[in-house]
């Protein structure tokens, strides 16, 4: 606990703003070489209805800056509407005064929100253009970000808004947002983007362990000055590297919405084949050979309205082609970030027997699934569906002791017995892959690459106005200068993975005889 | 307020009980074994708490000695010295009594890392220390060599789990007992020295070796899990024989800063410092290295020694082709003796010999001790508590080396924590952690406890994520009024003092405060002063004292009715003006975490079976730690908000059903509001 003292000392000086007709805010935004204060609690806003075919749209904001960004984005200027009564309003950008949609805004003041703030919602056309835009717009409000994961809920949950059994599932609830968001990222990080970020990530670790070397050893040890002068240039660098990136509008690769449907398994399971009864066209190339397929194959398909992108990748095997052992790893990269993985098996493999083929379907099963190193893997049945293919080719007696033997087991994901030869079983597969893409629809972070993007928008300009601050301090205060950069490595971190201080002991000790 | 000079060794040795049968009890309420930095901050400590206790050493006169380097402080450990200091501790005071040459390192740095650091007289910190054992009341020293650790039989319910009993010391019968005992052993825990290449057993030459019992009950009936770790010491070369001309002189401050809040001034004049002296390895060295490697088995050895503060040997393998820097340092005023910081070494003495002389300044040199490496067990610190007390076994505490730490200044944190807390737990007060958001010591204890170690622990700034906060000039306001109001091992007379800097420090704030100008009015008065912009708003005393060019002093005198009444806090009022934007963006982080870490997990739970949904990852994590809060807990690699989410709501609910089994009329809305700032507390953002 901090000294009762200081803390005092806060309060008057706090006090003694406000009473001048100040806001408190002005303490961290004063003169020369101070920092811009962060809002004491955040905003946050996100798209909390689901994806696909839908009229209406509903956007969320809750905290402080909520009336605000009513006020400014609405035109109400004059007090604040009638609260919980749903009013018809021309929603506008707060910047470029540009209509984005008409729609229904609701204001929910304090303690009677969901989340027990003051809240507001947007309820505009579902189309994903006007969604951007009024997304974009909201975090462009002063002290408003993008929500994280599972924050509503959580902020609910803070203030007592949550029934007991709502907070008995609050922990599941997290953890699949948070996977859900932790794919979205994935898909994102593993382009070019990603390893831009992560070089940044990189490159940032490296100055603030200089800095820190220069503070902890430079004393005892041959530390030169010239290491600050190095770091000076790379956060220039950076600085310059990252004002472009934001500022430019191509924004990379258009990332395609949609439910992530990967279809995986061994070689010549009839995978391809599968893609191409799904999307109705040959889209991929099939032969009886092993290993035709080596890059991903993707297709858009709307599945009972539901926007999908259905990926196809190479058969999961050894081989000691190399072209092929970059399509594997690439399939298995495929699996890690999908929402929904079809594991296509090929029925003429199946043990005879009914009990070793169930054991056959586990060991299959957890060697295409990526390990994350937990000693029993887990196959939540949201994402996994095990489809058995060739299904004609098995005798009927085999078949319905196989099915008796799997009702009996539990942990395998739901399995779907087709043909791609007979069109067997299609239509029932079809109507299984149809619910739980609705599922998946649901959640709104599960195929919405906006939000992730302007996450991660947020996270990058916190990161820029933070080097900003190492570089008003450089020669004033080092260790407030060197703070500027971990703060820049800690929201670069909210992208990129957390960074320890052992991490940056690490680079320091490597880079440097540190031998006092 | 200097302490006065301590009376003279030989009526203070008279005055210890050199031997157990002379003891006037046989029963303490703690009982510390061993004299070195951790275990006479440990004794201190626990008799100011107002334990009973017994300080037992295998030889009195090394009590308070300076094994190593004979310096005090430094960038990261002077911040722990000045947190001593606050808790009333021994080290402070006794730096300042022994120093000769004090610093302040990092000066041109920011006030936040500046590192205190002082050459002290090795004779002198000895009998300041022992002085000051001597003077403590309820403290007695004993010198002897404990045999054994006595520990009660594991209670049937509670397998694994002891309490300590008291100790055996080596040729007496009869066991001297105690409700608790601080174990600070340093390097003699089964310690091996090495030089060249003969072995012999010890922790420190010229000493015996502890008893091979102690360690054997600390692994066997405790079942306590250990490591190795190996650390070593540079040859002490004769001054008279060293080229000093040929080495860069570096003078200490013009004006001594004293480590204590209590000293204003240090007990060595500032004209009678002694400098050092700074010179660097050549080619040859490198060269003497290589070629005597095969004679060389300390090197050899895998046990883990420190990245920092590594050998000669070590240092020219992994960093070839480079100057390295080596350190002359006065070992005392009377000392005829140089200590080479840098030049710590194992190999044959001649080799030795041969190595320092192929600097420059010592080409002549002679050696008077030559230099060798330890190996020592250690017990991994993860089966501590915040405490500092071993999880499985009451009334049993550690501290120092024995926890896998190196240096005075770490071992001294460690010691007076231990020392308290062992005296709270024969006291029956409930044990007290301190947070790593409150104190560099808080810090060093987390990072053991929740995280082990793997190689020797040292402190650096860079491990305090809110180091502009943990400033070694505010050390006082953090600790001494909580060291007197809730931990009880501060003086009445420290703590009247932090209330007096405490309350005019307040005034002088509000005074800077108050006075509020427009821009324009600032710079008539403060014609110096660069303003660049011009803002309407008006400006405070404490907005215009960040700037970089205004002093306190300065604003004294334009505003001297206003100001010149806290000149005595200039300097603090200074750093706190520049400070405090940061440290209020810091506060909100602050207490988060601390309220994580208000949140206890029973020590008792077993995570492998816990009827909660966790994945295995995380159970096994759990298990192998057993974080004592959830600030802890979460804190630990591989741990997922979900999961976090789900041991807070199994905590509270059977803290829930805890109360009603307790059959208390709960006040629901008391309850409600903890609940609710304890769910604030645990959720991630």
């Amino acid at each position: 606990m901090l000294p009762s003292m200081i803390r005092g000392m806060w309060r008057a000086a706090i006090h003694n703003l406000r009473i001048r007709g100040t806001p408190a805010c002005r303490l961290v935004s004063t003169c020369d070489g101070v920092p811009v204060g962060l809002a004491d609690a955040e905003t946050i806003f996100a798209l909390s209805s689901g994806h696909g075919r839908c009229g209406v749209a509903v956007v969320r904001a809750s905290g402080p800056a909520s009336a605000t960004a009513l006020r400014c984005m609405t035109g109400l200027t004059h007090g604040r509407p009638p609260p919980r009564k749903a009013l018809l309003r021309s929603i506008t950008d707060p910047q470029s005064k540009e209509v984005l949609d008409r729609g229904l805004v609701l204001w929910f003041p304090a303690p009677h929100s969901f989340t027990g703030e003051d809240s507001v919602e947007f309820h505009i056309h579902g189309g994903p253009a006007v969604i951007t835009a009024v997304l974009h717009a909201l975090g462009s409000v002063p002290g408003m970000r993008p929500a994280e994961a599972g924050e509503f809920t959580r902020r609910a949950f803070q203030a007592g808004k949550l029934g007991l059994t709502e907070v008995e599932g609050l922990g599941d609830l997290i953890h699949a947002e948070t996977e859900a968001q932790r794919r979205q990222a994935l898909r994102q990080m593993s382009g070019e983007l990603g390893r831009l970020y992560q070089d940044w990530s990189h490159k940032l670790k490296r100055c603030l362990a200089h800095v820190e070397a220069f503070i902890d050893f430079s004393e005892d040890e041959l530390i030169e000055d010239g290491v600050l002068n190095q770091v000076d240039e790379w956060v220039c660098d950076l600085q310059a590297e990252m004002e472009r990136h934001l500022q430019d509008e191509r924004r990379g690769e258009r990332l395609r919405s949609g439910v992530q449907v990967v279809i995986a398994g061994s070689t010549n399971a009839g995978k391809s084949s599968l893609l191409n009864k799904l999307c109705q066209r040959p889209a991929a190339i099939v032969s009886p050979i092993a290993g035709t397929t080596r890059d991903i194959v993707e297709t858009a398909l709307d599945i009972g309205g539901f926007p999908v992108l259905l990926s196809d990748t190479a058969g999961l095997r050894e081989s000691p082609d190399p072209v092929e052992r970059e399509g594997v790893r690439r399939a298995r990269e495929r699996v890690e970030q999908a929402d929904l993985t079809l594991v296509v098996v090929d029925c003429a493999h199946l043990p005879s027997d009914a009990k070793q083929a169930v054991t056959f379907l586990q060991g299959h099963l957890s060697s295409v699934l990526p390990t994350q190193g937990q000693p029993e893997p887990v196959f939540p049945a949201d994402r996994f569906l095990l489809v058995l293919n060739k299904t004609d080719l098995l005798p009927e007696e085999q078949r319905l002791k196989l099915d008796g033997e799997l009702s009996r087991v539990s942990g395998l994901p739901p399995v779907c017995h087709i043909s791609c030869y007979t069109n067997e079983g299609l239509q029932d597969f079809i109507a299984v892959l149809h619910s739980s893409v609705k599922i998946l629809c649901g959640d709104p972070l599960c195929c919405a690459p906006t939000l992730t993007q302007a996450r991660h928008r947020a996270h990058l300009q916190q990161c820029f106005a933070a080097l900003a601050q190492y570089q008003r301090y450089r020669d004033i205060d080092l260790a407030l200068a060197a703070e500027g950069v971990r703060l820049a490595l800690t929201s670069l971190g909210r992208i990129t993975g957390r960074v320890g201080a052992e991490e940056i002991l690490d680079i320091i000790f490597k880079d440097f005889c540190i031998g006092k | 307020m200097l302490t006065k000079k301590p009376p003279a060794l030989q009526s203070f040795l008279s005055l210890v009980s050199r031997r157990a049968s002379h003891l006037a009890r046989q029963q303490y309420d703690v009982i510390i074994v061993g004299g070195g930095h951790a275990g006479t901050e440990a004794a201190a400590a626990a008799a100011r708490v107002g334990a009973e206790t017994l300080l037992v050493s295998q030889k009195i006169q090394t009590i308070g000695a300076l094994s190593c380097n004979p310096s005090l402080g430094g960038v990261g450990k002077g911040q722990l010295v000045k947190e001593v200091d606050a808790l009333d501790g021994l080290c402070g005071r006794a730096g300042d009594w022994a120093g000769i040459h004090f610093s302040i390192l990092n000066r041109r740095k920011g006030p936040a890392v500046w590192g205190p650091r002082a050459q002290l007289d090795r004779q002198r910190y000895r009998e300041f220390i022992q002085s000051e054992l001597l003077s403590t009341p309820r403290l007695t020293v004993l010198e002897g060599s404990v045999e054994e650790l006595l520990v009660s039989e594991p209670n049937p319910e509670e397998p694994g789990h002891h309490r300590v009993t008291g100790i055996r010391l080596a040729n007496v019968s009869h066991p001297i007992s105690a409700s608790s005992v601080v174990l600070t052993t340093g390097t003699f825990l089964s310690g091996s020295l090495f030089m060249g290449q003969s072995t012999s057993p010890g922790g420190r030459i010229g000493d015996a070796p502890s008893s091979a019992g102690l360690s054997q009950t600390l692994r066997e009936t405790l079942g306590l899990r250990t490591g190795r770790l190996r650390t070593g010491t540079p040859p002490r070369i004769v001054k008279d024989s060293v080229d000093l001309s040929l080495a860069n002189v570096h003078p200490p401050d013009s004006h001594p800063t004293p480590f204590s809040f209590l000293n204003t001034h240090t007990h060595c004049k500032p004209e009678e410092q002694l400098p050092c002296y700074l010179t660097y390895t050549t080619p040859g060295v490198e060269r003497v290295v290589r070629e005597s490697i095969h004679l060389n088995c300390h090197i050899q050895e895998d046990a883990k020694g420190p990245r920092y503060c590594p050998s000669i040997e070590s240092r020219v393998l992994r960093f070839p082709g480079r100057q390295h820097q080596v350190w002359l340092e006065p070992e005392g005023v009377t000392s005829d003796l140089l200590y080479p910081q840098g030049l710590s070494m194992t190999m044959p003495p001649d080799v030795q010999l041969r190595l320092i002389r192929e600097i420059p300044a010592m080409h002549r040199a002679e050696i008077h001790t030559p230099g060798y490496g330890v190996q020592y067990d250690f017990v991994c610190p993860t089966q501590l508590s915040p405490a500092l007390q071993v999880k499985s076994t009451q009334g049993l505490f550690l501290a120092g080396q024995i926890n896998g730490t190196t240096g005075y200044e770490e071992a001294a944190a460690q010691g007076l924590w231990a020392g308290v807390n062992a005296a709270r737990w024969a006291l029956s007060m409930p044990a007290m952690a301190l947070s790593r958001t409150e104190s560099y010591i808080g810090v060093l204890i987390d990072d053991l406890v929740s995280r082990g170690v793997t190689e020797p622990y040292r402190m650096f700034t860079s491990r305090a994520e809110f180091r502009t906060s943990l400033r070694p000039d505010n050390a006082d306001l953090r600790l001494t009024l909580k060291g007197f109001e809730e931990v009880g091992c501060v003086s009445t007379v420290r703590y009247q003092e932090a209330v007096r800097v405490r309350d005019s420090l307040q005034d002088a704030l509000a005074a800077l405060q108050a006075l509020a100008l427009s821009t324009h009015s600032w710079r008539k008065k403060l014609p110096d002063m660069r303003m660049s912009e011009n803002k309407n708003a008006l400006l405070t005393g404490m907005d215009v004292l960040q700037y970089n060019d205004v002093s306190f002093e300065m604003l004294a005198s334009a505003f001297p009715e206003c100001f010149s009444p806290h000149m005595e806090f200039s300097q603090r009022l200074k750093i706190e003006a520049v400070y405090r934007p940061h440290c209020n963006l810091q506060k909100k982080e602050i207490e988060r975490i601390q309220k994580e870490e208000n949140m206890s997990l029973p020590q008792d739970i077993n995570y492998l079976s816990l009827p909660v949904s966790l994945s295995q990852e995380v159970r096994e994590i759990l298990d192998r730690v057993r974080p004592s809060t959830l600030g802890a807990a979460t804190r630990l690699q591989g741990m997922t908000p979900a999961a976090i989410v789900h041991l807070l709501n199994y905590v509270r609910h059977t803290g829930r059903k805890e109360r009603r089994t307790r059959r208390d009329k709960p006040d629901r809305k008391e309850e409600r509001k903890a609940a609710q700032s304890a769910t604030n507390a645990s959720l991630p953002q």
